[in-house]
């Protein structure tokens, strides 16, 4: 009986201790990076993540691109990883947080400052210098590679521009003899002609994933001079201007000028009313004629700027960015490939895949890209009166610009414009708390 | 001595079974020293419980130093005590948002209940093609919420929606069932309701299947009507089945994140903003890792709460 015990508590014994081996190396597999030193990938291997810039065609073309990187000696390959939009955020923070993340990517428009501020950005410096070396530099539109400076150095790279600019639908405005507005009053006046016709001269969208609402708003007060942050990156938004501009499209509110439904429309619910004729006029991204499609696409048309009541233009833009990170295995091989990936992406915009406007004048200048009359309006002649977040205090992006990029405070303040209930200083000043609570200094 | 009726009653109640075992049975002696077969079934468990240890405990305990730091999503900041809950608790559009959660989950689980039983209750009748609708009833729960969100959207939120169209048909013209706050609000507790009811309806019917009809037909023989019937007999039998759905509904609701983002971002002007939705908002649109986990830690408090009653009923169910 003894010794029966005795050898079945060895053989539990045995077992448990074994099992418990077992187990603690599966977690503490389970628990590493997995990534060694080198979170980049193994042997030098260059992590490049993008996002879906475009429509289906952009992402097997730009993978294309990337694996065809043959590295100089001694770098390493790029390998390719496709980043969904939704909860993009979180994957990059996990993944950069964990050591896991790629060494060069784009994403948010705010990504890169938001990362620089956790000392994980790669600064551009360098590679912009080896730039002025060989041509690249010179090739981007004016001005667009120092928006993305800091005052450590360039946090990010412009790889495409995100543009706000008014749009009008030809035949509508033709068919009702509404002339193309040219300034504020012209518009006001071109929208009462259109109302009477049952159709919303302010076409936009606020709802559920719709910012654009919201940066439409931002970009009417740059046009008057303003925005919403000083010299010092501080939000600034109780100004004059800002509260002429927001009293400009209260009016519009009021006056039945705008949708009392844009508050809650996304993206596709404004697409459609667009299809649907009841949007004569409105304001979006470049890419709206496309994404409206058919005849009505065909149509529509972007507007020149107008001219706001101070006299001034100006309209909201984003650069959107590519970053290097500090976790790389190379940050030569980083720069290798991004330098390799500038002189050889202009397929993306040529072969119409649908990514947003292109940061060089050379893809700006090639004849695919002059095809589409709409675009080449944007390139000249919204582009250069464009601001970023940063306006009127600076023509650069920022730490602060992420609390007001798709954050919750935007979203209320636009939501409340154009539900037509508030008074513009009052909005405004509420703006401007919550920003203030939440600005870094 | 046999037990008078009058004991064995109060032992019941107790909860003391015929054997004397029983939650309310004395406490046996206890022996002082743990054997070794204990022991033993101890160190089998010992992998799995660590396992288990690692995976549920180790994120709520890290999630509760989020919560009493200032971090990012990233760097893990500095010990800030209980200030993000003292914040959270001040805010305005906290207790905005636990009102409109508590609307959305009294909405969700009393309105998705009494579809639930009434279908169950109507599909216990001998319909045509009754399998067949059983099973179109259950898609509004099986179909991803995407896909809902999308088709909700579809039907309420432009002129062109066919239930505007309905509406203004009725006279009813300029009805702004995502724009205007309090009908955003209707319409995302009737698209809880629309999606949950199946659930309901699932419970409630199985619960239903094993009431002895014998019941039924003793209360008819006695006169109840219909009403008497249900009230006195049904509800009474299916109660606990009631209770223990009611409590995960209460879970699903409170948790509910996609079903409000999806429709209405949580808009217009926060009037859908459950706490669910401020937490997500707090942590992945403010960055504000602290006050979102704070958020989410008070949630989950309140949810302890509401369950543990829930439970205490169900208990109580049980003894009598």
């Amino acid at each position: 009986m003894e010794s029966q015990s005795s050898g079945a508590a060895f053989t539990r014994r045995g077992f448990i201790g074994l099992a418990g081996a077992v187990s603690a190396t599966a977690l503490l597999a389970a628990c590493t990076t997995g990534g060694g030193s080198s979170g980049g990938g193994s042997a030098g291997v260059i992590k490049f993540w993008n996002q879906p810039w475009g429509g289906t065609t952009f992402n097997p073309l730009d993978k294309q691109i990337t694996l065809a990187y043959k590295p100089p000696k001694g770098l390493g390959k790029a390998t390719y990883q496709e980043i969904q939009w939704a909860n993009f955020t979180q994957t990059y923070s996990s993944a950069v947080a964990s050591n896991t993340g790629p060494a060069v990517s784009s994403g948010g428009g705010t990504q890169a400052f938001l990362f620089e501020s956790q000392g994980k950005i790669a600064y551009a410096d360098h590679l912009l210098d080896s730039w002025k070396k060989n041509g690249l530099y010179d090739d981007f539109l004016p001005g667009l590679i120092d928006t993305l400076k800091t005052k450590n150095g360039y946090a990010a790279v412009p790889y495409n521009l995100d543009m706000r600019v008014m749009w009008y639908n030809k035949s509508l405005l033709s068919k009702y003899g509404v002339a193309v507005p040219t300034d504020w009053d012209t518009y006001v006046a071109a929208c009462k002609t259109l109302k009477s016709h049952g159709i919303y001269g302010y076409g936009t969208y606020a709802g559920a994933g719709g910012f654009t609402g919201g940066h439409n708003l931002v970009s009417h007060m740059i046009n008057n001079g303003g925005g919403l942050f000083d010299s010092n990156n501080q939000p600034n938004c109780v100004t004059p201007e800002n509260i002429e501009a927001m009293d400009w499209v209260l009016g519009l509110v009021k006056n039945g000028y705008v949708d009392p439904r844009s508050a809650t429309y996304t993206a596709a619910n404004a697409q459609a009313q667009y299809k649907a004729l009841k949007f004569g006029m409105g304001w979006d991204t470049g890419g709206l004629a496309s994404n409206v499609g058919g005849s009505v696409g065909n149509d529509l048309v972007v507007a020149s700027p107008l001219t706001g009541p101070s006299g001034k233009k100006g309209a909201l833009f984003f650069p959107n960015n590519i970053m290097m990170y500090t976790h790389t295995p190379s940050q030569k091989g980083s720069e290798a490939f991004l330098t390799y990936y500038y002189k050889n992406m202009a397929p993306l915009w040529t072969k119409n895949t649908g990514i947003g406007l292109p940061p060089l004048k050379s893809i700006a200048a090639t004849k695919e890209f002059q095809s589409v009359p709409n675009n080449v309006k944007i390139i000249n002649e919204w582009q250069p009166i464009s601001k970023t977040w940063g306006a009127p205090g600076s023509n650069t992006v920022f730490l602060n610009v992420t609390t007001v990029d798709g954050t919750p405070a935007m979203d209320t303040f636009t939501q409340g414009i154009l539900g037509g209930k508030v008074t513009a200083k009052a909005a405004l000043t509420t703006l401007q708390n919550t920003l203030k609570a939440n600005a870094k200094p | 001595m046999t037990a008078s009726t009058a004991e064995r009653l109060n032992r019941a109640r107790r909860g003391v079974g015929v054997s004397g075992h029983g939650p309310g049975a004395p406490a046996p002696r206890r022996k002082s020293v743990i054997s070794a077969r204990a022991w033993t079934l101890l160190a089998f468990a010992l992998p799995s419980l660590l396992l288990l240890l690692l995976i549920n405990l180790y994120p709520v305990i890290y999630a509760g130093i989020q919560s009493i730091r200032n971090g990012d999503l990233i760097n893990a900041g500095d010990f800030v005590g209980f200030a993000n809950y003292a914040s959270v608790l001040s805010s305005p559009q906290f207790w905005s948002s636990a009102q409109f959660t508590l609307i959305f989950t009294i909405s969700g689980v009393f309105g998705s209940w009494a579809v639930g039983l009434a279908l169950a209750l109507l599909l216990r009748t001998r319909i045509p093609a009754g399998n067949v609708f059983k099973v179109l009833l259950l898609l509004p729960w099986i179909v991803p919420v995407v896909v809902s969100a999308t088709s909700w959207n579809f039907l309420v939120a432009t002129p062109q929606s066919p239930i505007p169209i309905l509406f203004t048909a009725l006279g009813m013209p300029n009805v702004l069932f995502l724009a205007s706050p309090v009908l955003a609000q209707v319409t995302v507790c009737i698209f809880k309701i629309w999606i949950s009811f199946p659930f309901m309806m699932m419970m409630m019917a199985s619960a239903l299947a094993s009431v002895d009809v014998n019941v039924y037909e003793a209360a008819k023989m006695d006169g109840a009507s219909t009403w008497q019937t249900f009230r006195g007999v049904t509800l009474p039998i299916i109660s606990r089945s009631t209770y223990i759905s009611w409590i995960l509904m209460t879970i699903f609701c409170v948790n509910d994140f996609p079903t409000i983002f999806l429709l209405t971002g949580g808009g217009p002007v926060n009037s859908t903003t459950s706490l669910v939705v401020l937490a997500y908002r707090t942590v992945f649109q403010n960055f504000q890792v602290g006050p979102g986990v704070a958020i989410a830690f008070l949630m989950t408090f309140v949810l302890v709460v509401i369950s543990v009653v829930l439970y205490r009923q169900i208990r109580k169910v049980n003894v009598e």
